[in-house]
C-alpha cells in the first residue's frame, strides 16, 4: 500500500516538474530535488513561479469578523492581482490557526488549529485562486485518544501525519503523532516515548519528555524526525505571563525523536534542550542530516547520522545573543542545502546562515523585517521569500509593536528587496501565520488573463 | 487498573519520581499519584525526566458514596444540604460533568483541565490558571480536595455553596466562556450521551441551572481526603505515624509559629482552615510592588538568564490588580484579604498562595517567618517569627504529614472517568443548540 502510493507520489512530482518547465531527465539528475523548500518529499512541487501564497490566519476578537481564515495572496508578478488578497475563507470561531500542509497529491490543504483541535481541509486544486473549505475534522481529540493541539500536517503517501502538542488530561506537553488518510479517516495514534513507556525507543541522554512539535521524513533513510515544544497551558498563555511563571518555564520540550518511517515506531530519543521547533532536512541524497533551532536557548542544532548509521544531535551555532532570548522561530533551508534562513521573533530579524559546512554555520546576512516576525517561506529557486508576523495569538507583541503583515521580498544573493506588503490588521483579516504556495502549473492549468481581488468584489 | 496496581508500578519503575514525593513526606511512605510530567530539579543540569505515559493513565471507579458518608479519620461528617441529598447517581453524573470539556464554549475546558487529579486537583504546572482561548486568570487554581467543608468559595470568598459556585467559571469570559446559562443547559440537553441522566439522578427533573450545580456539587463533595500520617498520630494515637521532626513542627504550628490560629485543628477533627479571610501581604505585594529591572527566566534544564522586564512586558499584557475580598464587599479594609486554604494534602498542591507565587512549602514558611509582607491592613496575627533553620524544616516536615491515605484511590477513580470531547452528533456550538431549542419551542407553541 505504502509502496504503491509512493510510486504515485513520484509520478506526481515528475508531472509537476515537467509542467513547471524542467525535463524529467533534469529532475532525476538533480541532486537537489527540492520543494519550496520545506515540504514533504512525497509531494508534488512548484519548481517555477508560484501564483499564490495561502496564509493561515488567526482571527482577532473585534477585528473584522474575528474568525480564523485562509487568506490567498496573489504573488505572481505577471498577474493583474499581484500583491493583492484574492480570496479569504472564514472557518468559524477562533481556533488558534497555526500550521497547514498539503496532501501528497497537493490537491487539498489541511489547516490545523492548536486550541479547538479542528482541522480544516481546503480544496486548492479546483481553483487555486479560491480555496474552498470542503471538510472540517472536529473529533480529532476523541478519535486520537486524547491528543490536543494538532500542529504539523505532513504528507506521507496517501496519509497525513499530524503532530500533536498537548493532551486532554492535563493540557501539558505529553502528546502523540496522529495519522489520517488523505480523505480524512483516522488511522492510528503513535504516542511519543516517555520514561514509563519508551515504546521500544532508546533514551540516549537525560530526557524522554514525550513532547511533540514538528515532523519531517527522510524516506531514503526510512526515518522520521520529530521535535518538541510545549503544552496547551503554555502556548495558549499570555507570553509575558508565562515568562514570569517559573513553573510554566519548566514545561518545555528538550528532545527530538528519530522514528522508523515505515513502522512508525520511535527508535531513539535525542537530547536537544531548549524547545527544538521546526525541522528542516537536507535534500542532497548524500546529506544525512536535518536542522532545527531551539526557541529558548537560541541555537542551531544539527541532527545527523554518522557513518555507522547512528543518529546524533549537536549544537552547531548561536543565533544572535542567546542571553537576550531572541527566540528563533521559523527556518527555511535552501534547495541546495547551502543556506538556512532563521527568523527571530523578538527583534523581528531574519538571518541567513551559510550551512555548507553543517557543523559550522556562519551568519552571512541579517535584516530586520519588522517589529516582530515569525514565518519565512522560500521559493524553490531561493529567489523569493515571504514573511509573516504572528507567532501565537497570546505570544505576539502588545501595543504598537504588534504589527501584523505579509511581506514579499526578492533575494538576489546579497540583499532582500521588498516587493509588497499587506497590513493584515488594516485589512481586518487578523494575524497571518503559516504560508503555503499554490500554482496553476500544479494542475496543468494556465493562469487566467485577469484575476479578481477581494477588494474588487467588495 | 486499580490503585494498588498504580502503586505497584510506581514502586518499581517509578521509584525516582515517587521517592521524591515520598522523601518529601519524610515520614511513613505513602506512594502518591504524582504529576505525569514531573520536573523536580529542572533548574539544575542534573535534571532527568521521569515522564509517565498517558496510555497507562487508567483507573477504576471507587465507592465515592461510601467515602462521603464515612469520611476518613480526621474529618468531620460531610455537610450535605437538605435540598441536595447525596446519591450514587448524582455523584456519577457530577463526575461525568467535571471531566467534560464540552462544558466550555469551544469544547476545550472542563473543570478537570484546571483541577487535575494527579496534580492535587489543582495545576502544579502554572502559577495562575489559563482559561478559554488562553485568557489570563489572575489566581492560582485552588484544590478541590475537601471543598465540601468550605463555607466560602473562591480565593475572594464570593460564593457560599458548591451548588452555585460552578456557574461562575461556566459563564466567565476568562474561564469557560459560555455566553449564558441557557446556552449551557441547551447544549447539555442536546448531547446524546446525557440523555436521561439528569432525569435518573433528580427524580425526573432534567438539566437546569439548579440540577447542574447539584450534580457537580455532589461529585465535589466526595473528594474528602484525610487519614493522613498526622491524623493517625494525633487522632489515631499511633505514636510512630509521624517523625520526631514533624512532631516538633506540630508544636511550632500550634505554638510559637501561630499557624493554627487560622489553620484550625480541632479535638476530634481538623479542617486546617478557619473559613475566614485574611491579609497576609501576598496580595498587596502582587498588586502594589513594582517589578525589578530584570527577572530570572529558565530556558532549559540548568540554564537560566536574567531577562529585562521591558522585554517581558513587550509580549505580555499588564498584570491585573487583585484586591481580594474588597472586590466583593467594596470595603477598603477588606483589600488583599483571601480565604484561608485548608492545608490537607498541601504537599500535593504547589505552587502556593492565591497567586501561585511560591513554589515550595519552604518558601511559604520563610515568608511567614519574615512576618509576611507588611501593609497597612495586614492581619494582626502576622509578625516576624524568628524561627531557626531547623525549626523551619520541622514545620515543613509537619506539613508533609497532611497527605491523605485515600489520594491514590480518588485519583484512580478520576482516571476512570470519561473525558468528554466532541463527537459526531454533538452540537458544535452552544448557540446552535439554543437555536435548535428555540426552534422546537416555537414549533410547539404554534
Amino acid at each position: 500500500m505504502i509502496k504503491a502510493r509512493w510510486k504515485r507520489g513520484i509520478g506526481a512530482a515528475l508531472f509537476v516538474a515537467m509542467a513547471g518547465g524542467l525535463t524529467a531527465g533534469a529532475l532525476l539528475s538533480s541532486p537537489a530535488v527540492a520543494d519550496e523548500t520545506c515540504q514533504s518529499p512525497y509531494m508534488a512541487k512548484i519548481v517555477g513561479q508560484e501564483d499564490f501564497v495561502y496564509v493561515w490566519t488567526l482571527g482577532v476578537e473585534g477585528v473584522g469578523d474575528g474568525q480564523d481564515k485562509l487568506v490567498t495572496v496573489s504573488v505572481n508578478p505577471k498577474s493583474s492581482s499581484f500583491g493583492k488578497v484574492v480570496s479569504s475563507v472564514s472557518v468559524g470561531g477562533r481556533n488558534e490557526a497555526h500550521h497547514s500542509g498539503f496532501t501528497d497529491d497537493r490537491r487539498f490543504l489541511w489547516a490545523a488549529s492548536l486550541d479547538t483541535n479542528k482541522i480544516f481541509v481546503f480544496d486548492v486544486h479546483s481553483n487555486p485562486a479560491k480555496p474552498k473549505l470542503t471538510k472540517t475534522i472536529k473529533d480529532f481529540v476523541r478519535k486520537s485518544g486524547g491528543v490536543v493541539g494538532p500542529h504539523t500536517t505532513y504528507a506521507l503517501p496517501g496519509r497525513m501525519m499530524i503532530t500533536g502538542l498537548s493532551n486532554n488530561k492535563d493540557h501539558g506537553g505529553r502528546t502523540a503523532l496522529v495519522e489520517y488518510t488523505n480523505d480524512g479517516k483516522y488511522v492510528s495514534t503513535h504516542w511519543m516515548p516517555t520514561d514509563q513507556n519508551l515504546h521500544g525507543a532508546k533514551k540516549t541522554g537525560k530526557y524522554a519528555d514525550g513532547y511533540g512539535y514538528d515532523v519531517r521524513a527522510l524516506p531514503r533513510l526510512n526515518v522520521m524526525i520529530t521535535s518538541s515544544f510545549t503544552g496547551w497551558s503554555n502556548y495558549m498563555m499570555d507570553f509575558g505571563k508565562m515568562l514570569g511563571d517559573k513553573e510554566a518555564m519548566k514545561r518545555f520540550g528538550n528532545t527530538m525523536v528519530v522514528w522508523d518511517l515505515h513502522t512508525r515506531k520511535p527508535k531513539e530519543v535525542l537530547d536537544v534542550p531548549g524547545a527544538p521547533l521546526e525541522v528542516r532536512c537536507a535534500w542532497n541524497p548524500n546529506h544525512n542530516y536535518c536542522f532545527t533551532t531551539t526557541a529558548l536557548t537560541s541555537k542551531i542544532w544539527l541532527v545527523y547520522m554518522d557513518e555507522k548509521n547512528k543518529w546524533h544531535a549537536k549544537a552547531v551555532a548561536d543565533i544572535g545573543d542567546p542571553s537576550k532570548v531572541p527566540l528563533p522561530v521559523d527556518i527555511s533551508i535552501s534547495s541546495d542545502d547551502s543556506h538556512l534562513w532563521v527568523n527571530t521573533f523578538m527583534d523581528g530579524n531574519t538571518r541567513l546562515f551559510d550551512v555548507s559546512d553543517p557543523f559550522h554555520p556562519k551568519m552571512v546576512f541579517e535584516k530586520q523585517i519588522g517589529s516582530q516576525v515569525n514565518m519565512v517561506s522560500s521559493s524553490w529557486d531561493g529567489k523569493r521569500l515571504y514573511f509573516t508576523t504572528s507567532l501565537l495569538s497570546n505570544w505576539d507583541k502588545k501595543g504598537k509593536a504588534d504589527e501584523q503583515f505579509f511581506k514579499a521580498y526578492d533575494w538576489d544573493g546579497r540583499q532582500l528587496k521588498e516587493q509588497f506588503a499587506i497590513d493584515f490588521m488594516k485589512a481586518k483579516l487578523g494575524r497571518p501565520h503559516q504560508m503555503r504556495f499554490g500554482a496553476y502549473s500544479l494542475y496543468a492549468e494556465k493562469a487566467p488573463n485577469s484575476q479578481t481581488t477581494l477588494a474588487d468584489r467588495r | 487498573m486499580c490503585a494498588h496496581t498504580i502503586m505497584a508500578i510506581r514502586s518499581k519503575k517509578w521509584l525516582c519520581a515517587t521517592l521524591l514525593f515520598a522523601l518529601a513526606l519524610a515520614d511513613p511512605v505513602i506512594v502518591l499519584a504524582a504529576p505525569g510530567d514531573y520536573r523536580g530539579g529542572y533548574d539544575t543540569p542534573d535534571y532527568r525526566t521521569q515522564s509517565e505515559d498517558l496510555l497507562m493513565r487508567k483507573g477504576s471507579a471507587a465507592d465515592l458514596l461510601g467515602a462521603v458518608r464515612n469520611p476518613p479519620l480526621g474529618l468531620p461528617q460531610v455537610p450535605i444540604p437538605a435540598n441536595n441529598p447525596i446519591s450514587a447517581t448524582k455523584i456519577k453524573l457530577g463526575r461525568k460533568l467535571f471531566f467534560d470539556r464540552r462544558l466550555s464554549l469551544n469544547n476545550t475546558m472542563s473543570c478537570a483541565m484546571c483541577h487535575i487529579p494527579e496534580q492535587g486537583f489543582t495545576n502544579n504546572e502554572i502559577n495562575t490558571a489559563v482559561g478559554i482561548e488562553g485568557r489570563t486568570v489572575r489566581r492560582n487554581t485552588p484544590t478541590s480536595y475537601n471543598v465540601a467543608y468550605l463555607k466560602r468559595l473562591f480565593w475572594d470568598g464570593r460564593e457560599t455553596t458548591l451548588e452555585h459556585q460552578i456557574w461562575a467559571p461556566l459563564l466567565s469570559h476568562q474561564e469557560m466562556g459560555n455566553p449564558s446559562p441557557g446556552a449551557v443547559i441547551e447544549k447539555i440537553r442536546a448531547l446524546p450521551d446525557y440523555r436521561g441522566l439528569f432525569q435518573a439522578a433528580f427524580e425526573g427533573r432534567g438539566v437546569s441551572m439548579e440540577t447542574l450545580g447539584m450534580a457537580l456539587a455532589s461529585y465535589e463533595r466526595t473528594l474528602v481526603s484525610a487519614d493522613s500520617p498526622f491524623d493517625r498520630w494525633y487522632y489515631g494515637k499511633q505514636d510512630k505515624a509521624i517523625s520526631v521532626s514533624a512532631k516538633r513542627g506540630f508544636e511550632l504550628f500550634t505554638g510559637a509559629a501561630g499557624c493554627s490560629a487560622c489553620h484550625k485543628i480541632g479535638t476530634a477533627s481538623a479542617l486546617f482552615t478557619d473559613n475566614a479571610m485574611h491579609n497576609t501581604g501576598v496580595g498587596y505585594a502582587r498588586t502594589m510592588q513594582t517589578m525589578p529591572a530584570t527577572r530570572k527566566v529558565t530556558l532549559a534544564p540548568g540554564i537560566s538568564v536574567d531577562v529585562p522586564t521591558t522585554i517581558i512586558n513587550s509580549v505580555g499584557d499588564a498584570r491585573l490588580a487583585d484586591l481580594g475580598l474588597s472586590e466583593v464587599t467594596q470595603k477598603p479594609t477588606d483589600r488583599w484579604k483571601y480565604r484561608t486554604p485548608s492545608l490537607r494534602n498541601v504537599a500535593l498542591t504547589a505552587p502556593y498562595m492565591h497567586d501561585g507565587s511560591m513554589a515550595s512549602l519552604g518558601e511559604v514558611v520563610e515568608f511567614y517567618n519574615q512576618g509576611g509582607f507588611f501593609n497597612e491592613s495586614i492581619d494582626s496575627r502576622i509578625h516576624p517569627l524568628a524561627l531557626t533553620k531547623s525549626q523551619r524544616a520541622d514545620l515543613v516536615a509537619f506539613l508533609m504529614t497532611l497527605t491523605g491515605s485515600n489520594v491514590a484511590t480518588l485519583v484512580d477513580d478520576a482516571f476512570a472517568a470519561p473525558v468528554g470531547d466532541w463527537r459526531e452528533g454533538d452540537p458544535e456550538w452552544a448557540h446552535s443548540a439554543v437555536r435548535n431549542g428555540l426552534g422546537r419551542h416555537e414549533e410547539d407553541t404554534q
